[in-house]
């Protein structure tokens, strides 16, 4: 189980982005997960590892509530976003959507232009007052997203006729233009070629610079590579979470050690 | 010997191939049955298939053939009078197989042996009574030719009915034969079979493509039988539609076209709306309770007879629509009316936009609802921004089939719009249908070569090319968008 020791000594209360508290969740009477406490810092990635069925997906999922959307699921425990609950009544999921992005596993831009993939958010959200002003969100996104000046000179194109790597780094310009605060990314890179993966993987990096960015992977090297916290998850449990450096060299718990020489998974 | 007995013998040998099949196969590898190319049960089936095949090919071709090459003698008998002239020796035919027919039951109900019914002679007995005894009546007295023909067509049906019996087991036995011979271990029995049910299901194929052809050919040569007493282009271009017994008529598709089109256009307002909003509802909002409740009762619509809802429209839609809407408005005092039949053709129609339009919007990937969803889109947002965009060929196209049955809808509009043929704006008006016409100008009293009858061959082609278009539109725009989220 996690302990407290390894995250009080650098971490500053006003540098935690979220903090979850005492999180299980229940698909009908399967519990998926137990007793989940992690808190996730602002301006950083954070990376869930851990084998297939662990709960990393399901956890990153309560994070903005798309939990919300599966009939079955049922979620307890405390998560805060900037000190407040996210599971209040008084919450809209919608609203906190839109502060809490979201991009998936498999790249699924809508059947839309390049332009409405990205305006999409903003669009509904009201962002914007005028076409000029949007036009500079999908450019800034774009380009933020490392996918301007390939897609420049055709945005009116279907976003689904594009590669597979411009493809998912379009779903994160479109998670990009309605302006979160974090980013969660369930396994991005997991449909997509190395060389989409390494521009994915500078991408995130470079989000870093604004928003808290949680992505779950399978991959271990991709951890390494680009996060600076790293939570492990095992059968539902939280097994060990801090720095990566230190979990990849000297990991506490004899499973995470396991896990990252491949003994388990 | 008859049909049904043959076939029960064609089958036993084809029982007995296959278990005689099988042992020998097993026995050619001396029980081993890893040895044989095939399972010892492909064996058994290539024998038996080896019985059957040929054997029932020749049985159904010689009972489709007989009749056919009988009539051919019988009517050259006859005379070249009345071999020339079609509708002559369609009758005679008639007569001589109406009384072939009666001589087969005089010979079941009295015992008479068939020396003696080739001696009896119709101008010497009273064979129209003595076949009334046995319950086929004649209209008039049996001319002794036609007798003598009815005597010779029950000789040449016995003596055809003989030979393909011979024929018929001897290809079986032969069959049966030759399957067993050629039974070794490396006899690749398993291909024989796989290839003759390949050529089952194509035949099962071949047999609905070649009925549409059928119905195609059948209603476009009376169409052009037709347009050869009528001219076409009053036809197509007539604004009248006014038959009359004595010829002369006014054939005008147009006021018939119109209404069509008006009593289907009235439908889809109805059901397009409806069945879309309904899909949405099962599709994305019902919880799996209620949508494994709400599908199965919405679905139930289409089970309903049409003539039901015929009488809905005549008793319950139209006299409403008459009291309450057309009287006092001043709109007409008719109860059936082009309102009423699209009402009740729309009411039929939801299910069928509805379970399509379901199934559409399943097929859009969750990974779009989660994209949407994940940008903090609400349902409804998803639902018109992303979920609709995507599906909206598919529903084009649901909702073009539907109009599709909109247009051939016939009962519905007997009852609920009247038989009036119109060229009217007034929804409150009776009109008629392309469809009700073909059944009112088929089911007269008129010869069946006149303009007047052949009239519904034109209709029911026009309707053909009509709904044929509308769905294959249907089918292209639905290939042509379907790939877009895939």
């Amino acid at each position: 189980m996690y302990d407290a020791p390894a995250n009080k000594q650098s971490v500053d209360q006003s540098n935690q982005k979220i903090t979850a508290r005492n999180v299980q969740v229940f698909y009908g009477d399967k519990q998926a997960l137990r007793d989940v406490s992690v808190d996730i810092e602002d301006r950083t990635v954070t990376a869930f590892i851990g084998p297939s069925g662990c709960g990393k997906s399901t956890f990153l999922r309560c994070l903005n509530r798309m939990n919300d959307t599966v009939a079955i699921a049922r979620v307890e425990g405390d998560i805060r976003l900037d000190g407040e609950d996210i599971y209040h009544p008084m919450v809209d999921p919608v609203q906190l959507r839109a502060k809490v992005g979201m991009v998936f596993q498999k790249p699924n831009p809508f059947p839309k232009s390049i332009y409405d993939n990205v305006a999409y958010g903003p669009k509904i959200h009201g962002l914007t007052r005028s076409k000029s002003e949007l036009d500079g969100i999908v450019e800034e996104s774009l380009k933020r997203a490392a996918l301007w000046n390939e897609v420049k000179d055709r945005l009116q194109e279907s976003g689904t006729g594009l590669s597979g790597g411009q493809q998912q780094r379009l779903c994160i310009a479109r998670a990009v233009a309605t302006g979160p605060e974090v980013l969660l990314m369930d396994e991005p890179c997991s449909a997509l070629d190395p060389i989409a993966t390494a521009q994915v993987e500078e991408l995130i990096d470079d989000l870093r610079q604004n928003y808290s960015v949680v992505i779950v992977t399978h991959s271990m090297q991709q951890a390494a590579r680009v996060s600076q916290k790293t939570a492990f998850f095992h059968l539902g449990n939280l097994v060990e979470y801090g720095e990566t450096g230190t979990i990849f060299t000297n990991p506490q718990d004899p499973r995470t050690e396991s896990y990252i020489t491949g003994r388990i998974g | 010997m008859n049909v049904g007995i043959l076939s029960i013998i064609v089958l036993a040998l084809a029982l007995c191939g296959f278990v005689v099949g099988r042992n020998r196969a097993l026995q050619s590898v001396k029980g081993d049955a890893r040895k044989l190319h095939s399972l010892p049960v492909y064996h058994g089936q290539t024998v038996a298939l080896f019985v059957t095949v040929p054997a029932v090919l020749m049985m159904a071709v010689w009972l489709v053939a007989q009749p056919m090459v009988i009539e051919a003698r019988i009517v050259g008998q006859l005379g070249d009078a009345v071999a020339a002239d079609p509708v002559a020796s369609k009758l005679a035919m008639e007569d001589v197989s109406r009384i072939a027919d009666g001589l087969d039951a005089l010979q079941a109900a009295t015992g008479l042996s068939d020396d003696e019914i080739g001696d009896m002679r119709s101008d010497l007995s009273d064979i129209r009574g003595r076949l009334a005894e046995v319950g086929v009546a004649l209209g008039s007295e049996v001319r002794p030719e036609i007798f003598s023909m009815a005597k010779s067509l029950r000789g040449m049906q016995q003596t055809g009915a003989t030979m393909m019996t011979a024929l018929v087991l001897m290809l079986a036995v032969g069959g049966l034969a030759l399957g067993i011979l050629r039974i070794e271990g490396d006899f690749r029995a398993r291909n024989v079979a796989e290839s003759f049910f390949m050529w089952l299901l194509v035949a099962a194929a071949g047999v609905a493509i070649l009925t549409t052809i059928g119905i195609v050919l059948s209603l476009f040569s009376e169409t052009m039988r037709f347009f050869s007493v009528h001219p076409a282009s009053d036809f197509f271009f007539g604004l009248t539609w006014n038959p009359q017994f004595r010829g002369g008529s006014d054939l005008g598709i147009i006021p018939l076209l119109w209404g069509t089109l008006y009593i289907t256009f009235v439908a889809m307002i109805v059901a397009a709306p409806i069945g879309i909003f309904a899909a949405i509802y099962t599709a994305e909002y019902a919880s799996p309770r209620v949508r494994s409740v709400v599908k199965p009762l919405i679905e139930v619509i289409a089970g309903i007879p049409t003539v039901v809802f015929g009488l809905f429209a005549l008793v319950t839609v139209g006299p409403f629509l008459r009291d309450y809407f057309a009287v006092p408005f001043g709109l007409g005092t008719s109860g059936s009316s082009v309102l009423t039949a699209g009402l009740v053709i729309g009411i039929l129609n939801i299910p069928f936009v509805s379970s399509l339009t379901d199934d559409i919007i399943n097929a859009v990937p969750q990974s779009l609802r989660d994209g949407s969803y994940g940008l903090g889109a609400t349902k409804s947002e998803t639902i018109k921004k992303v979920i609709l965009p995507a599906a909206l060929p598919g529903i084009v196209g649901a909702v073009l089939l539907a109009t599709s049955r909109a247009i051939g809808e016939t009962m519905i509009v007997t009852m609920g719009a009247g038989a009036a043929a119109k060229l009217d704006l007034n929804p409150f008006e009776a009109m008629t249908t392309i469809t009700v016409k073909i059944v009112s100008q088929l089911t007269g009293d008129l010869a069946f070569d006149s303009p007047e009858t052949l009239v519904a061959f034109a209709l029911g082609s026009s309707l053909f090319v009509i709904t044929l278009g509308l769905n294959v539109f249907a089918l292209w725009i639905v290939r042509k968008y379907r790939e877009q989220y895939e």
